[in-house]
């Protein structure tokens, strides 16, 4: 797996590439946590080529957004999300804790 | 029938998912279907991996896929602690952000995403899940 920060005035994009399973969640919550330890608290998330997520991913996705969402600091969303990713995130209700961008221009616009 | 055994630990999830994958898309079930098979089996192995053995590398996932005409049948067998499904509560996935609970989710995907989930156990065997799905379910 590849993990890509780009910075941006208002916020930073998360650019993942492969798999998301036990093995590697781990290595999305540490860049995730440096993100926000380091005072980046708007965060988009680029699932273009994450070929699968499991719940451990999403999971860590769903703490990060709990974390942000709780001292009312900033947001985690996501673009470019496969539908097979995204049925996955309706099916285990976490799509309405989440805005989902269909290009990054829009996920920009956010912040 | 087509049988591989894995040592279970979170680097072999990869494989274990492209070996289902394989078959699944060999066998003509749909994307959907197979991304559907791909995560169950996932979250099976992981929740072996985390709760019947307790750790990574203590014994291995043994997988038995058999193949009819409409039906993939996914056995996983492994020799850790009795895995008791009916104590894992379902997550309430309506309860507000700070409410949900993690445990459970993996166990609701595959409840959910197949078409028949069941578990056993085995003093000689070990713990035996059984995965089903049908084609065009």
């Amino acid at each position: 797996m590849e993990l890509t920060v780009t910075e941006y005035s208002h916020c930073n994009i998360l650019k993942i590439t492969g798999r998301i399973d036990s093995y590697s969640a781990p290595q999305v919550k540490d860049v995730i946590t440096k993100l926000i330890d380091d005072g980046h608290h708007n965060i988009i998330v680029d699932l273009q080529d994450v070929p699968y997520l499991s719940s451990s991913g999403i999971l860590t996705f769903v703490n990060a957004q709990r974390k942000l969402k709780r001292e009312n600091t900033g947001e985690l969303v996501f673009v470019n999300v496969p539908d097979l990713i995204f049925s996955n995130f309706q099916l285990a209700g976490f799509d309405t804790i989440f805005d989902f961008h269909n290009d990054t221009a829009s996920a920009l616009g956010r912040f | 029938m087509k049988t591989k055994t894995f040592p279970a630990n979170y680097k072999n999830l990869g494989l274990i998912s492209q070996f289902i994958v394989d078959i699944a898309v060999e066998a003509g079930f749909t994307p959907s279907d197979v991304y559907a098979i791909q995560t169950a089996v996932d979250e099976a192995c992981s929740n072996i991996i985390d709760h019947a053995y307790g750790e990574e590398n203590i014994g291995d996932i043994k997988i038995k896929v058999t193949q009819t005409d409409n039906k993939l049948q996914i056995i996983l067998i492994d020799q850790g602690e009795p895995f008791k499904p009916d104590e894992i509560p379902e997550p309430d996935i309506s309860s507000p952000l700070e409410l949900r609970k993690e445990r459970g989710l993996g166990i609701f995907f595959m409840r959910k995403l197949m078409d028949d989930v069941y578990f056993e156990f085995s003093e000689t065997k070990g713990n035996i899940l059984t995965l089903e799905k049908h084609k065009g379910s």
